[in-house]
C-alpha cells in the first residue's frame, strides 16, 4: 500500500454571524504523509478546530484546497472522504450499545453480518473492551466511552483519523495514559492522524509534528523539539513551554550576529537572531528595538556579585525533579523564571541574585528594516 | 483534664439554636396538601361507594353508582368515547406536531421565535368559544363546509360527535407535542448526527436510526400530555358533541340535571382510572427509554437549506397554524361584527359589542384575575417549597410528596370539582359558593406546573452554594431569601404565568363550583353561548386571549426568555 499524502493548500473560512464576517481560518497550508501524527494546537478561537472540520468536510471551505492522493476532496461529502473522526463529547449513540455503536459504520456501508461481527470484535480487542460490548454509553466510565468512539472511527478502515480535543472530557490521570494509547493503536494500525488539541503537554508528547495556531494563522510547524528550541516568533516562544523575555536595543549588527544592550545597560553578543515576522524576513539593523527568549533552563542563577544581570529572588519553588527560583529583575519584562536541578548555595526568597545567559541559548528576536 | 471552657460571647451566639422555620413551613405544605387535596380525594371515593342520599357510613358502602357502567348504554358509551376519543386525538395531534417541530427544529425558519410564540395561542385559547367558532366553520351551515360543497362537491361528516370533537382538541393541544419535540430537536447533541454523517449515513438513515430514536421519549411525553388534558376535556365535548357524550360532560350532566354527587363521584373515578391506565401503558412503552442528549456547544445541527425544504417547512408551518388559529380568527372577526346571520361572513364591522358589553365584561375580568392571582400565589409559595424539599432534602415517603404533588395532573378537572363539591359542601369544612373555594381548587389543579418547572430550577443550583451561606452563619430562611430564591427566580417566574395564564380561561374545575358572585371571564362566555348571544362570546373571548397574551408576553420579556419555551 503505497503511502496516503494530504495536501491542504491556503485554507480559509470567513463566518457570516449577527456581528458581521469573521475570519476564522486564515489561509492555513500543510502537507501530511504516510503514518504521520499530525497535531494542531493553539488557544481557543485559533481556527484549529475549523481547520479540522474543513478536511473531514463538515464545514465548507471559503478558499483553498484539500487533496488526498491527489483526489480532490472539495467536492466530497464527508463520507466520501473516507474519514474517522472523534468528537470532544465522543457524540456516542446513547440508543445503542458499544456493539451496535461501533458497528453503525460497517452496516450503513452494507457490511454482510457475519463480517460486521468480525471486525468490531478485533476493534473491541484491540482497545480492550471486548466484554462491554452489550453495554449502553450512559453505563461506561469516561475512558471507555471514548475508547469506543475510538473503536468507532476505526472499524471501518478510514483514510486518516481526525481527533477534536478528544480528551478535554477526562480526568489528568487518564488522560496521559489515553494520550498514549491513542499513539500506540495510531502507530499499530498506521493509521495518518490530526489531532486538535488546546493542551500544550499532550501535543508535545503525542505527535510527529506540531503546529501551533494563533488567530486563524499557522504560526510554525515541526517536530516537538524544534518548536520548544527553536521558536521563530514570540507567540510561539511564550505559547509553548516558560519562558523569559529581556526587551534590548541592537547597538552593533552583522550577518553573523548583533551585540544588544539590555535596560540596565548590559551588553549582549548573540548568534541566534529571528525576525519578528517570520514570513517577511527583515534585515537586521542597528538602533532597532527587539526581545531576547531564553528558557528558564538555560538561565543560571547564582549569588549576587557573579557574573550576570542582578536581581531579587522573591519565591523558591520545589517542584520535585526540578527547583524553580522566581526572580525580579530590571532588565526583564515580567518575572524571571529559572528552573535548576540543585539547590543553589545562599540563595533564599528575598536574597539579592544574579542571572547569567549563554548566548547559544538566547534567542534575539528584532523587528528590523523590512 | 483541664481544657478551658469555650466562653466569651462570640462562642456562645454561635451555639447551634434550632432552626424551626423549616419544620413550620414543611408542616404547613403538608397541611395544605392533605386537607385541600388528599381529604377531598378520599371523600369522593368514599361517595362514589355509597348510595345518593346515604350517609357516609360503613354499612351503607355499595357498589351500585358503578353498576350503570353494566347495566346503561349511555355510561357505556360515554366510557367508550372517552377512550375513542382520546386515542383518536392523540394520534392525530402527534401526526400534526411532527412534521412541524422537525421543520421549525431543522430548517431556516423566518421569524422563528415569532412563529414559534404562535404556537401558543391555540393552548391558551378560551374554552366553548373555540369549540363553537368549528360550528361557524364547518356546521351545517358553515363557511368552510358552504365552500368545499361549491366548489368541490365535498360533503364533511357532522362537525357534532367524534369527528368535530377530535378535529377541535386535535388543532388545540398538538402545540405540547410540538414545543417539547421542537425544543428537542433544537437541543440535541449535534456532534452525534455529525458522527454518523462522517460515517456514511444517508439523512434518511440519520433520521430513521439516530434522530427519530432519540426524540421518541419526548415524543411519548408530549403525547401523554395530549392524551391527559384530552380525557379531562369537558368544554369541546359540551360544545361538539351534541348527543355524544364522553365521561367529563357526563358527569356534569349528572350533577347539573341531577345533583347526584354520588353518580358524578362514581362516574369521576372511572375517569381517572382509565387516565391512569392510559398513562401507565405509555410509561410501560416508554420504559427504558431514557436519553437525552443536550449539547453543550453553540453549535446548530445541521439544516436543510434546499430551496425545496424551506418551501415544504414554510408551507407546512404555516398551513398548520392557520388551521389552528381560524377558531380564534372566527372569534376575533365576530367579537368586531355588527351582525352575523343568515350570511357568510359579517355584513358590517364596529366596536358595537364591546360597547354592549361594558358593564357585564369588569366583573368576570376581575374576577378572574383575582381568582388566578391568588391560586397563583398559593401555588408559587408551596409548590416551590414542595419542590426545594423534594430535590434537597433526603427524608421517608419522599415518594409520597411527589405523588401527592403530581396527583391533579392525572386527575380530570371537572373531576377535582366534583370532589370539592362533595367534601366541602358539608362536614368540616364548608366553602360552597365561596371564591375561597375556587381559589384552592385553583391552586391544587396547578400547582404540579410550579413544583415541575422549580424542580428543574432548584436541580440546577449547586447544593454547596446553600451550604457556603449556611456556613457563613445564615439561617434557613436567610439562605433561602438571599441566595436560593433569587437563584431560582425565573423558573418560579416560568411556572408562575403558566398558572395565571392557564387559570384565566379555566372552565371544567370552576363550571362545578362557582356561583353566581364569582363568575369568571370563561363563566361569561358560557352564559353568553347559552343566551345564543354568539357575538358576545366572541367578544368576551377576545378580551380572555388578548389578557393572556399580554401576561405571557409581558412575563417573556421580564425574564427574557422566548413566550413558547414557557410552555415546555
Amino acid at each position: 500500500m503505497a503511502a496516503h499524502v494530504l495536501t491542504v493548500k491556503e485554507l480559509r473560512k470567513v463566518f457570516d454571524t449577527d456581528q458581521g464576517q469573521v475570519l476564522a481560518v486564515d489561509g492555513i497550508s500543510f502537507e501530511l504523509s504516510g503514518d504521520e501524527f499530525f497535531t494542531m494546537l493553539g488557544p481557543s478561537g485559533c481556527g484549529k478546530t475549523t481547520t479540522l472540520r474543513m478536511v473531514a468536510g463538515l464545514e465548507t471551505m471559503t478558499a483553498g484546497s484539500i487533496f488526498f492522493d491527489g483526489e480532490d476532496f472539495s467536492g466530497f461529502s464527508s463520507f466520501q472522504r473516507n474519514i474517522g473522526m472523534v468528537f470532544q463529547s465522543y457524540a456516542l449513540f446513547p440508543h445503542m450499545t458499544v456493539f451496535e455503536n461501533i458497528a453503525y459504520g460497517l452496516r450503513v456501508r452494507g457490511m454482510a453480518a457475519a463480517e460486521v461481527g468480525g471486525k468490531v470484535g478485533r476493534i473491541l480487542g484491540l482497545l480492550g473492551l471486548g466484554d462491554l460490548a452489550k453495554r449502553y454509553p450512559a453505563d461506561l466510565s469516561g475512558g471507555q466511552q471514548q475508547r469506543v468512539s475510538i473503536g468507532r472511527a476505526l472499524v471501518y478502515d478510514p483514510g486518516m483519523l481526525l481527533l477534536d480535543e478528544p480528551l478535554a472530557n477526562l480526568d489528568a490521570k487518564l488522560r496521559v495514559e489515553m494520550r498514549e494509547e491513542i499513539r500506540r493503536i495510531q502507530k499499530e494500525l498506521g493509521i495518518m492522524t490530526i489531532y486538535v488539541t488546546h493542551d500544550q503537554e499532550e501535543a508535545m508528547s503525542i505527535s510527529d509534528r506540531v503546529a501551533v495556531f494563533n488567530l486563524g494563522r499557522m504560526m510554525q510547524a515541526g517536530p516537538p523539539h524544534e518548536v520548544y528550541s527553536n521558536p521563530t516568533s514570540l507567540f510561539v516562544a511564550d505559547f509553548i513551554g516558560k519562558a523569559n523575555f529581556f526587551p534590548a536595543r541592537i547597538t552593533r549588527s552583522d550577518n553573523s550576529g548583533a551585540k544588544v544592550a539590555l535596560t540596565s545597560g548590559a551588553e549582549l553578543a548573540l548568534e541566534r537572531l529571528n525576525a519578528l515576522e517570520p514570513d517577511e524576513e527583515a534585515e537586521i539593523a542597528d538602533g532597532f528595538d527587539a526581545t531576547v527568549m531564553v528558557r528558564p533552563e538555560h538561565l543560571v542563577i547564582g549569588r549576587a556579585g557573579g557574573d550576570g544581570l542582578s536581581c531579587r529572588v522573591r519565591r523558591i519553588q520545589f517542584l520535585g525533579n526540578i527547583i524553580r527560583y522566581h526572580a525580579e529583575c530590571a532588565d526583564a519584562s515580567g518575572e524571571v523564571i529559572v528552573d535548576t536541578t540543585r539547590l543553589v548555595g545562599g540563595l533564599e526568597e528575598g536574597s539579592e541574585a544574579a542571572i547569567a545567559m549563554a548566548p547559544a541559548d538566547s534567542i534575539l528576536y528584532h523587528k528590523g528594516r523590512a | 483534664m483541664t481544657t478551658a471552657a469555650p466562653a466569651g460571647p462570640a462562642v456562645a451566639r454561635l451555639r447551634r439554636r434550632i432552626d424551626w422555620l423549616p419544620y413550620a413551613i414543611g408542616a404547613l405544605t403538608i397541611f395544605v396538601l392533605v386537607a385541600f387535596l388528599l381529604y377531598p380525594i378520599v371523600k369522593t371515593v368514599m361517595f362514589s361507594f355509597v348510595k345518593s342520599g346515604d350517609e357516609l357510613a360503613f354499612a351503607n358502602l355499595t357498589l351500585v353508582n358503578f353498576r350503570r357502567f353494566v347495566e346503561a348504554s349511555t355510561y357505556q358509551n360515554a366510557l367508550w368515547h372517552s377512550i375513542e376519543v382520546g386515542v383518536l386525538t392523540t394520534i392525530v395531534s402527534t401526526m400534526l406536531a411532527l412534521p412541524a417541530a422537525y421543520a421549525m427544529a431543522r430548517v431556516p425558519i423566518r421569524f422563528r421565535n415569532f412563529v414559534l410564540a404562535l404556537f401558543i395561542i391555540p393552548i391558551i385559547a378560551p374554552p366553548f368559544i373555540g369549540a363553537y367558532s368549528w360550528i361557524i366553520l364547518l356546521g351545517r351551515t358553515g363557511i368552510i363546509t358552504h365552500y368545499l360543497d361549491s366548489w368541490f362537491g365535498i360533503q364533511l361528516p357532522s362537525v357534532y360527535g367524534l369527528f368535530g370533537i377530535v378535529l377541535a382538541l386535535s388543532l388545540h393541544y398538538f402545540p405540547y407535542i410540538f414545543l417539547f419535540v421542537q425544543g428537542a430537536l433544537a437541543a440535541s447533541d449535534p456532534y452525534i448526527e455529525e458522527s454518523a454523517d462522517v460515517m456514511g449515513a444517508s439523512r434518511l438513515r440519520i433520521l430513521r436510526t439516530i434522530t427519530f430514536p432519540l426524540v421518541l421519549p419526548t415524543i411519548f411525553a408530549g403525547a401523554l400530555i395530549v392524551l391527559v388534558k384530552t380525557l379531562g376535556n369537558f368544554g369541546v365535548p359540551a360544545i361538539l358533541g351534541g348527543g355524544y357524550y364522553v365521561l367529563p360532560t357526563l358527569i356534569y350532566y349528572q350533577i347539573n340535571g341531577y345533583f347526584n354527587l354520588n353518580g358524578a363521584s362514581a362516574i369521576a373515578l372511572v375517569n381517572v382510572l382509565i387516565t391512569l391506565i392510559a398513562i401507565l401503558l405509555l410509561a410501560r412503552v416508554n420504559r427504558k427509554r431514557r436519553f437525552v442528549t443536550v449539547t453543550s456547544t453553540a453549535r446548530r445541527s445541521k439544516q436543510h437549506t434546499g430551496l425545496g425544504a424551506r418551501i415544504a417547512a414554510n408551507v407546512y408551518i404555516w398551513t398548520l397554524l392557520l388551521a389552528a388559529l381560524l377558531p380564534q380568527i372566527i372569534i376575533v372577526l365576530s367579537s368586531f361584527a355588527k351582525q352575523w346571520a343568515a350570511s357568510l361572513f359579517p355584513t358590517a364591522y364596529g366596536f358595537d359589542n364591546y360597547v354592549r358589553l361594558q358593564e357585564t365584561l369588569g366583573e368576570p375580568i376581575f374576577n378572574s384575575l383575582v381568582l388566578g392571582g391568588s391560586a397563583t400565589l398559593m401555588c408559587v409559595v408551596f409548590g416551590t417549597l414542595a419542590a426545594y424539599a423534594a430535590v434537597r432534602k433526603r427524608f421517608k415517603g419522599k415518594w409520597a410528596l411527589d405523588m401527592t404533588i403530581m396527583l391533579p395532573f392525572v386527575l380530570p378537572g371537572i373531576v377535582t370539582g366534583v370532589a370539592y363539591l362533595t367534601t366541602f359542601n358539608s362536614g368540616l369544612i364548608v366553602l360552597t359558593g365561596t371564591g375561597t373555594i375556587i381559589i384552592l381548587a385553583y391552586f391544587i389543579r396547578r400547582i404540579a406546573y410550579i413544583f415541575r418547572s422549580v424542580t428543574a430550577s432548584v436541580t440546577q443550583v449547586d447544593e454547596k452554594i446553600e451550604e457556603a451561606s449556611t456556613i457563613c452563619g445564615a439561617t434557613w430562611g436567610r439562605t433561602m431569601r438571599k441566595v436560593t430564591v433569587p437563584l431560582i427566580a425565573p423558573g418560579i417566574m416560568a411556572g408562575g404565568i403558566l398558572v395565571f395564564s392557564t387559570l384565566i380561561t379555566e372552565i371544567s374545575v370552576t363550571i362545578i363550583i362557582y356561583s353566581v358572585e364569582w363568575k369568571t371571564l370563561s363563566i361569561a362566555i358560557f352564559e353568553q353561548l347559552t343566551n345564543e348571544d354568539i357575538l358576545g362570546a366572541a367578544t368576551i373571548g377576545t378580551v380572555a386571549i388578548a389578557l393572556t397574551l399580554i401576561l405571557v408576553f409581558t412575563a417573556s420579556k421580564l425574564i427574557g426568555r422566548n413566550m413558547a419555551d414557557m410552555f415546555r
